[in-house]
Order: structure tokens, then C-alpha cells, then sequence
């Protein structure tokens, strides 16, 4: 096990590695940043003396050394517009986002798992058809389109829900997201709750055909203990899997969302950064991004390998 | 043929029944029939393929043509709506049906080049991976593990910001992004048959390396390759309708449904339709490939095809 | 333009309303929703002009440009200039403090200025206009410049927010910008880091009667469906920068009031004769104006912008100082352009290649490429590139990109000279590709002439050459639309697109 954990663990260090490597060269395509950092009346000097001080002005190899030693403490220059360091502005839009990205995977998992269920527990039939046809409408749904319509619908119609922002409630210091999440959460969910009907419903089905619950039917065992006991159980562990990359795609794949409802988050820090041409800033938020989602892939790696003794042995 | 293309025991032999075309066909078409949904997937696949080749014989208008006089036209079963324009018109009187149909042309040929690009490399990749071994193997499943670690939308914004608009960047972008895909599955399965001993077996008895790869490892491709090409297109035709959302796909006056929404948007409390047809459109395309997918999956993997009975 | 004059007659429909409601305490709370979120409520760090916009909520200078676009004493009684006009002495406002009690006096003029030309400093330039600030006593100071300056106190009227020296000290750099301190009409309450910024009236401004609100709120909205949404359900008060088609969707809405105005910004395809376009036709005056001619930018106006837009005459607009009311568009004239292209020796036209940058500016993509169809109809064959704009702007800051390159230059202290110098300084301007040895000669006397008279006659002999020898095709100045809430009273935006809510009421 603690191999297992270990080559992981090697693995992703250069993936992330190689993440910096991409970052810097992606930036390098974009030009110098310096024309606009200057306001449009500098003069020629002004702007070489800009670029002098930023270090623009050194070899691409030397910048490079330069952008990996900050990285590896955690420093990923300043942000173009904000003039402030790239990280701490990641850092504070961080709540925001993963208070959302935790709603939406609350959402989908109360929504998608019952659903794949409902769907595998009678493969063919008609709530089978439906739920299926639920999950693909929720995988093909461009969520920006449908976060527009929910708007229009529910907030400028209805009223029910605020049309855009986050508001907190306060209990004891700690922020608890209110109805205001509803809507974004809801949009960004649905592609998720798409997979998890699919992948719950398939891995019943699969485990369905196993020969010990085929025993287990055989023995006259109901249907409830079969599902609780056996279905559920081994269902569990692809989906810790799933669920772990979901919730990397929510904390990154929230760039139309949190630009529609104006969720002061990472994704809107993106959208904004990219807007602006704030390329440090993109960087930075591309490096965190795939930080996310390697730290992700290895925890579920991990639980995956403490759930499923074959792998543990196995490697 | 899908349905010899792999096996349960993953041992391989030289069973395919030399079937006819015809007969094949009549096969595949029980499939479809026996899975209703496979079917309403493929006349839902065909539908948009046809108004994709066939645009300016079907679009009533040239999807171009502005006509200020009836801009904003609303669809013909509403109470302002015509016939004139069956979908109703947009800011600039273009005719939405139009634009819809050939949107189609875009939404394809991003979905089928980029699809057949990212096939095409990632199968050599794979290949030689899987077959090669060794460091070679080590060092591209690194680079595709980095890849697949990276989140894909921020990449896709970051780089489609960088390099401008046009359809062919918008292409290259998802195609070069989704290679490791296909590498990873084209890797698998020559694994899974390395691994059964068959090529050993065919080697010790003199067969040639290219002969097994193309008589015994590509058929065995086909079908799972074929089923993640119908989920990948249609990730691709999402995916550029969101870079046309945030202005980044192919440029404004191409009529792609991407662009179509990002107008539309500006309407959608007063105008709905402008913004909500593309968007059925884009809803419509991709549950077409995904049934079709799904469907193909089911029929590819017997294990799922005999729990279906 | 009839929808200037709506825009007038609005303008003086508030100023007529305002003595009225004077005196009465602050009452309600404004919601404005901006486009982007301020990167810093700073004026020297301000990155654009959200930034700018609701940092002088809560600043002052010692001049202000009054709506009229004249400039008043703000924290500056008055102020005499040197005979020369390189000097200026400011008589300073007494009892005027800060929100946070320290004392208004020369020494924060002194602290300011020093502040704010620091090398990290984004407008450092903006400062870096006086050579000395120097306190004569405690409500004194003189502030010089290199030679005779007319713009100062422009320019202190954009962006010398006067800071407390004290504070400032105490809390460095970083602790100011997370709690700034002013003396402006309102204080600063919280900033939740892109999501809202909050400030309330203070109570102790030196101008009676003022602000009119108790409360004031600015929220980013990136997305314009959802600031339209925002402005229907009443979430917000006023909603910035929306394009034509958004404001015409938004007209049907009852409980939204929209308006429009021209804002002080020239779009252009300028020329080069100092790189790319050394020996290239366009050096030639005449193909110049011929292809002035052979753009149809009235067209381009109402069909990528429904009509609202204005067609440029030069790099001066009508709200700037010395605008010359009798120069007119050059028009769509195809003869004329052909009979030019004759006469400079081009009967068959010439090729040349031409950029513009993409995901910058509203639509222009598509003027480029109506510009190329219409130099391509008189025999001009260019090779359009369309560059992302950070791109583009590095080549154009290096001089690098083709002979005919398209953009767009704002200005915002009321007087294009900034905006005229940066565009057509030669080498010695970086986004500058143009030298010209009259029009070289007309700015430096502008720079130099600190009588307002004399020098809005040095701009309108300056437009009348610079119609004869055009280094620009001009192309137009655009229109923007915003949507407020019936209730609110007397916002007055302006051509700079900027705005003081001090006025501004709520019901």
C-alpha cells in the first residue's frame, strides 16, 4: 500500500511539473504583457523601463528558472491588473467556489444516484427509458444556456430566486451558503448528475450479473437486502472514483457559471483575467486548477486502493 | 460488425463469419430495432447530418441575408409568428431556420475533423505505444496522463483566447486536446491481447507484425473506438457552442449555433427564441450521439448486451 | 443627432432639479452595477475606469471638471499661475478632514504626489507631470512642471486623489488599499473581494448637502443578460455600458428607464511612415484623403450599430476642448476617391497589408473587414490580419504591425491633447506611427499654451490640417447605453463615461 501511495504520489509531482512546463510556454505566446501595463501615452523609454523592472527583458530560459522556483514556494507573480500576487487573489475567490461546487455535487448526488438506480433496477422498462433520457438531457444541456433560461425564469419571472451574486448567512463564523447558490448550483450540476445516472446505473447492472447476487437471488434473498448488502456497497467504490473527478471538473468547470450569476469565485477571477489578458493571472489559475484536480485524482486513487484490496495488492 | 469485435474472454480467434454486406446490414438493423432508443438516436443523428450536407438545398433563406424589416420575427405557431419564417427571425431579420441548418455544417465538421484527427493520431500513438513498450510507453502515457490532469475547458478558453478565431484553430484545439483519449483505449486493447498470449502465439508461428496489427488488433478497435468517437464529437460540438457563448469560437458572421446563442442571449427576456432554438439545436445533436453512443456501447460490450435481454 | 440632444436636454432637466432637493439628510441605498470588478478603489493602481469610477466616490482633488467640462476648485480654493505657466500656487481648503479625522492640509498634496509617481504606480506618468510639489505653508503648495503645462489641472482633476500622509504611513502600501480613506462624499465600508463594495455617506463632507444617499453598493456583473436581468427584478439601481441591441431589448421593459450618450472615444485605421509604411502609396497625402473617401462609415454606424454612433472628423470630438464645429466627415465619395488615387499616380490601386485587433472592441472585427471590402471596391487589395489584442498591442507599442493597423484611443480630461500626442508623437510615443512635422509643431505650441482661447484656435488650425493630410482613415465615435431605475434621480453620466453619485438620489 504505502508503494502504491508512493508511486502515485511520485506520478503526480511530474504531472504537475509538466503543468508548469505548459503554463509558462502558453504564456509566452501571448507577447509581451508590458504594452499593457503602461498607459498608452508612455513613452518608448517608459515602457522599456517596464519591462526591464518585470524581467521581461531576460532570456525565456532565465524566466523559466525564475517562474519554477517561485512556483515551487507558491508564487506565481503578480497578476497584470490587480498588481497584487496571483495566488492570494486565487485564494480569496476560493469559498465562493467551493462552496458552489459543493452544493452542485450534493445536488447531483441526490439527484443522479436515486435516478441510476431507479434505472438499473428495471433495465428496459419505462422508468428505465426515462431516467436514462433525465441523464443525457442533464449530460447535453449546455449549462450556460440553460443558467440564461433559469434566470429569465425564475428570477425575473418568478422571483423566487436573486438573479445573480452570493449571499451569506453567518451561524457561529461560519458562512452558509443560502438560496442565492441555488440556481448556479443547479446549472452546474446537471452534467454530473448526468454521469452519475449513467455510471450507477451501469455499475448495477454489472454487479447485478455478478454471480454472488445471482446466488444470492437464487437463495430467495429480497430485494432490499440484496440491494443494501450487495448493489449498493460495491457500487460505492466506482463511484468514489467518479465522484472525485467530478468534483475537480465542478471546482474548475465553473467558468460560465460563476460569469453568468456573477459568483465572485475562481472561474469568474478566469473569465475576468482572460477578459482583461491578465495572462499571469490565467496562468496562475490554470496551474491551480490542474493542483485541484491531480490532489484530487490521487485521493480517490488512494481510496479507491483502501476500498478495493486488489489494487492494493496488486501494485 | 460490431458484434465480433471483441470478445467476452478477450481471447481472440479468427471467428468472424464471412457474412454479406447484406447480410450485416440486416443484422445491425435487428440491433437498432430490438433498442428503440438506438434507432430514435440514429434518425435523430441522420436528421442533423442531412441539413448539414444537403443546407442550401433545405434552408429556405440564405443564412446571411439580413432583412431588417422582419427582424425579430417570432416562430410561426406563436400568434406574430409566419410561415414566411418557420422559426422565427433574428436581430437582423436573418432567418433562424436557416441559420440553424447550416450551424449544422459547423457544428459537424468541428465535431467530424476534430474527431477524426484526434482517431487518427491517437490510434498511432496508442499503438505504438502499447506495441513498442517499454520507455517509449512510459514517456507518452506520461504526457497523456498530463494531458488528462489538465482541467480541459481552462485550457481550451486559454489557448482559443491566445490564438484568435477561426474554425481551424477552433478544430486543432479540440482535436490535439482529446488525443490521449484515444490513445489510452487503443493502448488497452493492445494490452488486453498482448496479454492473451495470441500474439506470442501468431509470432512463434511466423506471423508478420503488420499482419497481426491490422488483421487482428484494428478490428478489435473499431467498435470501442467508434463509440468514444460518438461521445467525443459530441463533447466537441458542446464545447465550441461554449467558446462561440464566450466569443471565442469561429468568427461572428459564420452562422455557428455557438455564435447564434451568444446573440441571442441579449434578447432572451424579450426575444426568447432567438437564443432558445440554437439551444435546442446543440440539446437536440447531442442526444442524438449519445443514444447513438450508448447504444453502440451496449451493442459492443456483451457482458452489458446479455444482462439487456 | 437627435439623441444627443435627448441626452442635453435630460443633463439639464437634473441640473434644474437639483437645488431643490439640498439639504436633506442621506436617505436610501444605490445599487450600480459595473462590468468588471475595481482591481484596486485607487486612483494612481486603478486599473480602468470602473476602478476610477468608484474610487472618486470617496476621493477628492483639488480641481474638479464640472459637468460643463470646465474646471472648478474642488479641495483647492483657487490658485494663481506663474507667468509662464509651468507654475501653479493653490490656496488649500480649511477644516476639511479626512474620514478618518486627520486634517486636509499641503502636506497630503505633498504626500500624493509622491505617492502616486512611484515606478510601481500604473498613471505614475499622470503624476510624473510635476517636477516639484512643494508646501509654501500649511494650506499652501506650488506645483511645477517641466515648461508651461495647461493640462495640469486636468490632470490633477483625473487623478490626484488626495490620500491622508499620516494613515497612508501607518498602514503601507497593501493596508491602504484594503481600507482606503478619503475625503470624498462617502467612506469606505467593506469590499468583499469580487463580489460587492460598500460605502456610506460621510456625514462630516465639505460640501452641504451632499452625497443624497446613505448607502452605496457597487456590484460586478461581467455578464449583460444578467445586469439586464438584475435591472428588471430592481436588484440594482443603474446599470453601465450596454450595447444597442441590449438597450433595445430593454426599452419594452416598464419600471426601466434607458439613456444614452456619445462617449469621448475615436475609433481609426491609422497610418504608418515610420516603419512598415516607409515608401508605401499611403506616404502620399492624397491616398490618404482618397481613402477616407473610399469608406462608407455611415454605413458601418448603422449597420453594426444600429444607427448610434457618431462619424469622426478627426481625433477631437465634439465634448473636447477647441472642437472645431465646422469640419465635416469626409463622406462616402467613390469618384472623389478614384480622381485622388489618379491624381497621387495609383489608377489601378495598390496592396498593402492591414491589422486590426480581435475580442477588444464592440464588432470591430467586422468594420475591418467592411473597411477591406470597401478599399478592395476602389482597387486597394489588403491583406487583413486579425491579431488577439494583447498580441497586437506589443507589435503596435514596437512599431511592428502593417501599414494600416485599426484601433481606438479614449480620453478623459475633456482636451485631446494626451489622446493626440500619444497617437501622432512619432518615436517618441509608443503607440504612436506617425510623424509629421506641422502637426509635431501645432502640439508643442498646445503644450505650451496655457490660454484656453488661444489654444482651442491652435486645435481647430490643427483639425483643418489634419483634414488636408489626414494620418488616419477616421471612422466614428460610439454610443453607450445604460438602464436606470425610474426611481433614481439625477445620475449624471458623462462623455468620458464617468460619474459622481454625490448628486445622485433614490426614492
Amino acid at each position: 500500500m504505502q508503494r502504491y501511495i508512493l508511486s502515485r504520489l511520485i506520478q503526480s509531482l511530474l504531472i504537475l511539473l509538466g503543468v508548469l512546463l505548459i503554463v509558462f510556454f502558453m504564456l509566452q505566446l501571448t507577447g509581451d504583457p508590458v504594452s499593457l501595463m503602461v498607459s498608452r501615452n508612455a513613452s518608448p523609454e517608459q515602457v522599456q523601463r517596464v519591462r526591464e523592472e518585470m524581467g521581461f527583458n531576460r532570456p525565456m530560459m532565465v524566466q523559466f528558472a525564475d517562474f519554477m522556483t517561485g512556483a515551487v514556494v507558491g508564487d506565481f507573480g503578480m497578476s497584470l491588473r490587480h498588481r497584487q500576487p496571483a495566488m492570494k487573489l486565487i485564494l480569496e475567490r476560493l469559498p465562493a467556489t467551493v462552496e458552489l461546487a459543493t452544493v452542485a455535487l450534493l445536488m447531483a448526488m441526490v439527484i443522479g444516484i436515486p435516478l441510476g438506480l431507479l434505472g438499473g433496477s428495471n433495465p428496459g422498462g419505462f422508468w428505465d427509458t426515462l431516467c436514462r433520457l433525465a441523464g443525457l438531457i442533464g449530460q447535453t444541456i449546455p449549462n450556460f444556456w440553460l443558467a440564461l433560461i433559469l434566470i429569465v425564469f425564475f428570477s425575473v419571472g418568478l422571483g423566487w430566486f436573486p438573479t445573480f451574486g452570493r449571499e451569506t448567512c453567518t451561524v457561529f463564523g461560519i458562512h452558509l451558503p443560502t438560496r442565492s447558490v441555488i440556481l448556479p448550483a443547479f446549472a452546474l450540476c446537471l452534467f454530473t448528475t448526468g454521469q452519475l445516472v449513467r455510471f450507477t446505473r451501469a455499475a448495477v447492472l454489472e454487479i447485478k450479473n455478478e454471480d454472488y447476487v445471482r446466488t444470492a437471488y437464487s437463495k430467495g434473498i429480497g430485494d432490499r437486502q440484496i440491494y443494501t448488502r450487495h448493489i449498493l456497497r460495491n457500487a460505492a467504490i466506482p463511484l468514489i472514483s467518479i465522484i472525485g473527478v467530478q468534483f475537480g471538473y465542478l471546482l474548475s468547470g465553473s467558468i460560465y457559471i460563476e460569469t453568468i450569476f456573477s459568483w465572485p469565485g475562481i472561474g469568474n477571477l478566469l473569465a475576468e483575467a482572460i477578459g482583461n489578458r491578465d495572462f499571469a493571472l490565467v496562468q496562475a489559475i490554470a496551474f491551480f486548477a490542474s493542483l485541484t484536480v491531480v490532489i484530487l485524482n490521487l485521493l480517490t486513487d488512494i481510496a479507491y486502493g483502501l476500498a478495493d484490496p486488489r489494487i492494493r495488492y496488486g501494485d | 460488425m460490431p458484434e465480433t469485435s471483441a470478445d467476452a474472454t478477450g481471447l481472440l480467434v479468427d471467428e468472424t463469419p464471412d457474412r454479406t454486406f447484406r447480410q450485416s446490414l440486416v443484422y445491425v438493423g435487428r440491433l437498432f430495432w430490438r433498442d428503440k432508443t438506438g434507432l430514435v438516436g440514429l434518425i435523430m443523428f441522420l436528421m442533423v447530418v442531412f441539413s448539414a450536407i444537403f443546407a442550401p438545398w433545405i434552408a429556405p433563406y440564405d443564412p446571411l441575408q439580413q432583412d431588417l424589416r422582419a427582424a425579430k420575427t417570432p416562430p410561426a405557431w406563436t400568434e406574430k409568428g409566419s410561415f414566411d419564417h418557420p422559426l422565427g427571425t433574428d436581430n437582423l431579420g436573418r432567418d433562424i431556420l436557416s441559420r440553424i441548418i447550416y450551424g449544422s455544417r459547423v457544428s459537424l465538421t468541428v465535431g467530424f475533423f476534430g474527431v477524426l484527427i484526434a482517431c487518427s493520431l491517437g490510434l498511432t500513438i496508442g499503438l505504438i505505444s502499447g506495441y513498442v513498450g517499454g520507455r517509449t510507453d512510459n514517456i507518452i502515457m506520461g504526457g497523456v496522463n498530463l494531458i488528462l490532469s489538465l482541467p480541459y475547458l481552462v485550457f481550451v478558453v486559454f489557448i482559443a483566447a491566445i490564438l484568435g478565431r477561426s474554425l481551424l484553430i477552433v478544430i486543432l484545439i479540440f482535436a490535439f486536446t482529446d488525443i490521449p483519449i484515444f490513445v489510452r483505449i487503443t493502448r488497452g486493447e493492445v494490452l488486453r491481447i498482448r496479454e492473451s498470449g495470441f500474439v506470442e502465439a501468431a509470432l512463434s508461428i511466423g506471423a508478420k507484425r503488420r499482419r497481426i496489427i491490422f488483421r487482428h488488433i484494428l478490428p478489435n478497435l473499431i467498435g470501442p473506438l467508434i463509440t468514444i468517437a460518438t461521445f467525443e464529437m459530441s463533447a466537441m460540438i458542446f464545447y465550441e457552442a461554449g467558446l462561440g457563448f464566450l466569443g471565442l469560437s469561429v468568427p461572428p458572421s459564420v452562422p455557428s449555433w455557438g455564435n447564434m446563442l451568444a446573440v441571442g442571449r441579449k434578447y432572451l427576456t424579450i426575444y426568447p427564441w432567438i437564443a432558445t432554438i440554437p439551444g435546442l439545436a446543440i440539446v437536440f445533436t447531442g442526444l442524438a450521439m449519445n443514444l447513438l453512443g450508448d447504444w453502440l456501447r451496449d451493442v459492443i460490450d456483451p457482458r452489458l448486451r446479455r444482462v439487456k435481454k | 443627432m437627435t439623441r444627443r440632444c435627448c441626452f442635453i436636454l435630460l443633463t439639464l432637466s437634473l441640473v434644474a432639479i437639483t437645488p431643490l432637493a439640498a439639504m436633506a439628510a442621506p436617505q436610501g441605498t444605490l445599487r450600480v452595477a459595473t462590468t468588471t470588478m475595481p482591481n484596486a478603489i485607487d486612483l494612481p493602481m486603478g486599473a480602468e475606469r470602473n476602478a476610477h469610477n468608484v474610487s472618486w466616490q470617496i476621493y477628492n482633488a483639488l480641481t474638479w471638471i464640472n459637468d460643463e467640462g470646465k474646471v472648478v476648485p474642488a479641495l483647492a480654493e483657487s490658485w494663481t499661475i506663474s507667468e509662464n505657466g509651468a507654475e501653479y500656487t493653490f490656496k488649500l481648503r480649511k477644516g476639511v478632514k479626512f474620514h478618518n479625522g486627520e486634517a486636509f492640509n499641503a502636506n497630503s498634496v505633498v504626500a500624493t504626489w509622491e505617492r502616486g509617481k512611484q515606478d510601481k504606480m500604473q498613471w505614475k506618468e499622470k503624476f510624473a507631470i510635476a517636477k516639484y510639489v512643494q508646501k509654501v505653508d500649511e494650506y499652501t503648495v506650488k506645483i511645477g512642471a517641466e515648461g508651461p503645462s495647461p493640462l495640469l489641472l486636468r490632470v490633477i482633476a483625473e487623478f490626484w486623489a488626495m490620500i491622508p500622509p499620516r494613515y497612508y504611513q501607518q498602514m503601507g502600501e497593501n493596508g491602504f488599499l484594503n481600507h482606503p480613506v478619503g475625503t470624498g462624499p462617502f467612506m469606505f465600508k467593506e469590499w468583499k473581494k469580487g463580489d460587492r463594495i460598500i460605502f456610506e455617506a460621510n456625514p462630516d463632507y465639505w460640501e452641504d448637502g451632499y452625497p443624497k444617499v446613505k448607502r452605496l453598493i457597487f456590484r460586478p456583473i461581467p455578464e449583460s443578460t444578467t445586469r439586464m436581468a438584475a435591472i428588471q427584478t430592481g436588484e440594482v439601481d443603474i446599470v453601465t455600458r450596454l450595447s444597442s441591441e441590449e438597450a433595445e431589448a430593454l426599452k419594452a421593459v416598464p419600471n426601466v428607464k434607458m439613456i444614452n450618450y456619445p462617449v469621448d472615444r475615436v475609433y481609426y485605421i491609422a497610418f504608418n511612415n515610420l516603419t512598415s509604411g516607409k515608401g508605401q502609396p499611403t506616404e502620399s497625402s492624397l491616398v490618404r484623403k482618397a481613402m477616407n473617401y473610399a469608406v462608407d462609415v455611415q454605413a458601418i454606424i448603422d449597420a453594426l450599430f444600429d444607427g448610434y454612433g457618431r462619424q469622426a472628423t478627426g481625433l477631437i470630438t465634439p465634448g473636447d476642448w477647441g472642437y472645431d464645429e465646422e469640419i465635416e466627415p469626409f463622406g462616402y465619395d467613390l469618384k472623389k476617391a478614384g480622381e485622388l488615387l489618379n491624381a497621387a499616380g495609383y489608377p489601378d490601386g495598390f496592396s498593402m497589408g492591414f491589422a486590426c485587433p480581435s475580442g477588444a472592441y464592440t464588432n470591430f472585427e467586422q468594420v475591418c473587414e467592411a473597411i477591406q471590402g470597401y478599399l478592395g471596391a476602389v482597387g486597394i487589395e489588403t491583406d487583413l490580419n486579425l491579431m488577439e489584442s494583447g498580441k497586437y498591442w506589443d507589435l503596435e507599442g514596437k512599431k511592428q504591425l502593417p501599414p494600416l493597423f485599426g484601433d481606438s484611443w479614449s480620453e478623459a480630461t475633456g482636451e485631446a491633447l494626451p489622446r493626440l500626442k500619444g497617437a501622432l508623437g512619432g518615436m517618441d510615443a509608443s503607440f504612436s506611427a506617425w510623424s509629421d512635422p506641422q502637426i509635431h509643431k501645432l502640439l508643442d505650441e498646445i503644450g505650451r499654451t496655457v490660454d484656453d482661447e488661444a489654444r482651442a484656435k491652435l486645435y481647430v488650425e490643427l483639425q483643418r490640417y489634419m483634414q488636408e493630410n489626414p494620418p488616419f482613415i477616421y471612422l466614428y465615435e460610439p454610443v453607450t447605453f445604460e438602464a436606470v431605475n425610474p426611481k433614481v434621480k439625477d445620475y449624471r453620466p458623462r462623455a468620458a463615461e464617468n460619474y459622481y453619485l454625490k448628486y445622485t438620489s433614490i426614492e
